[in-house]
């Protein structure tokens, strides 16, 4: 075989371009998938999924989140102390004592719950402790002998809502101090206090250089970017079925930068004489809430997405419903007792066929 | 003197050898399965504990937190706590799992039980 110089470069040139377009095709893959659980914070389990070019990459940003996440369990925790840390715990411990200082993120998350007391007329109400506290003890109890498990009785929850009046709760921002002047009051802020954390985590982590992630904390989620890192590309998120034993989500959205929370009766709760009771606390009746079985909310940030979640939990469906449409940016799904699916006006365009 | 042959025959086929096995590495790449048969992955405590495939029927007790048991059943290639020590019970009434990233947690014994690989799932998370 004889080839002229010529051919001979050409010849080269192009079997060298072909393995360079094969090797670098090769080389640039679209960013990973990578997926982390972990079990300790919020007393929920949480999963973060996200694209990142390796796993190195990913394991540091993740690790920030949790992280994150960590330092606002610890100061939003309202059962344990923690060595040198002013915590909600702290706070109630002094009710009608001292005012504490406390550190930004409290002043900050205590101010939020004051705006969703107003939004709500009262329905949540971070100052709502002393109730919650004795249901909490009553279902702990119910759970560990559920031969024995009984209602809190309604005197001792009446007596206690006495004091959950929330102008008792004095925030001094120039102090950055916290006073409940009610001795028998007590903070309770686990209806906004982990979406509150999840949207500051979600900030953080894009700060980060976290472009592409969808964060689940309990029922909390919360997503930036694109799925793939592919723009157009929605997140896909499952939106639980209140019968859990079904196979299958209710249904799925697509979002981007957007975020979704569920209050539902089918997670926490215990069984008295055969009727379940769930956490979830009407300030009307001092009993569990029983207009509908879930209700799931989209929104751009996540803490009022918990707050609203609550909120909407907490009102009859159609009361609920116009509450939503007279809000920008706020889209609801709820599903009814006898399990009718009820959406607002624009929550039908996110459905994932 | 004589020119110095720069790309000769033996050049030649080099470079076509050369290329032929980087084709076969890229096709093999790109042809073999995408993942192989799922696998239930168990964890306790965040620590991985166990790696069961799911193809394969079996009952196994799962040793949880704090001396808490879940009993992990599979079957046609599902996975599913058919019953556990907690109070709660949320785990045994979740439904059986078989997709790619779907699991079951147990809070209270600190169990996970996730699947890695198999069929893919197409939800990210869940609200």
């Amino acid at each position: 075989m004889r080839l002229n110089g010529r051919w001979k470069r050409t010849l080269a040139a192009v079997l060298f371009g072909g393995m360079l377009v094969l090797t670098s095709g090769g080389c640039s893959q679209p960013p990973q998938r990578f997926t982390t659980s972990f079990l300790d914070v919020f007393d929920t389990a949480s999963a973060i999924v996200g694209y990142a070019p390796d796993q190195q990459t990913f394991d540091l940003q993740a690790d920030q989140c949790h992280q994150t996440l960590e330092r606002y369990n610890q100061l939003y925790d309202i059962y344990n102390s923690y060595d040198g840390l002013a915590n909600l715990k702290t706070i109630n411990d002094n009710a009608g004592v001292a005012p504490v200082e406390v550190s930004e993120e409290i002043i900050d998350l205590l101010q939020f719950g004051k705006e969703m007391y107003e939004l709500s007329d009262g329905l949540v109400n971070i100052c709502f402790g002393s109730v919650l506290e004795i249901w909490h003890d009553y279902r702990e109890d119910g759970l560990s002998h559920p031969e024995k498990a009984e209602l809190p009785p309604m005197e001792l929850l009446e007596e206690a809502a006495e004091h959950t009046d929330i102008d008792a709760l004095i925030i001094d921002e120039e102090a950055s101090t916290v006073y409940l002047s009610d001795p028998e009051m007590r903070l309770d802020v686990g209806a906004i206090a982990k979406g509150y954390a999840v949207q500051r985590m979600t900030e953080s982590a894009v700060e980060n250089g976290m472009e592409n992630a969808a964060f689940s904390i309990g029922g909390n989620v919360s997503t930036v970017g694109w799925k793939e890192g592919k723009e157009g590309n929605p997140w896909i998120i499952g939106i639980e079925n209140p019968d859990l034993t079904a196979g299958d989500y209710l249904l799925t959205v697509g979002i981007s930068d957007l975020s979704v929370v569920t209050s539902g009766n089918y997670q926490r709760y215990y069984t008295v004489d055969g009727n379940r009771y769930h956490h979830i606390i009407d300030p009307n009746t001092l009993m569990p809430a029983d207009y509908m079985q879930a209700v799931s909310v989209l929104t751009d940030d996540s803490g009022l997405g918990d707050g609203l979640s609550t909120m909407l939990f907490l009102m009859p469906v159609d009361e609920g419903r116009e509450l939503v449409e007279s809000l920008d940016g706020v889209e609801a799904l709820w599903v009814e007792m006898d399990g009718t699916v009820v959406t607002s006006s624009g929550f039908d365009e996110y459905i994932n066929d | 003197m004589e020119k110095k042959k720069t790309f000769g025959r033996r050049d030649l086929i080099l470079l076509l050898v050369v290329l032929a096995i980087g084709l076969a590495g890229i096709l093999f790449l790109y042809t073999r399965p995408a993942a192989a048969d799922g696998e239930v992955e168990v964890s306790v405590d965040g620590e991985v504990v166990m790696t069961l495939p799911l193809s394969e029927d079996t009952e196994v007790t799962i040793s949880g937190f704090d001396g808490g048991e879940n009993l992990l059943v599979i079957s046609d290639g599902k996975a599913e706590i058919e019953s556990a020590s907690c109070p709660d019970g949320v785990c045994v009434r979740h439904y059986a799992i078989s997709r790619d990233g779907e699991s079951i947690i147990c809070l209270p014994n600190r169990v996970v039980v996730t699947i890695r690989g198999g069929e893919k799932g197409e939800v990210d998370a869940i609200a």
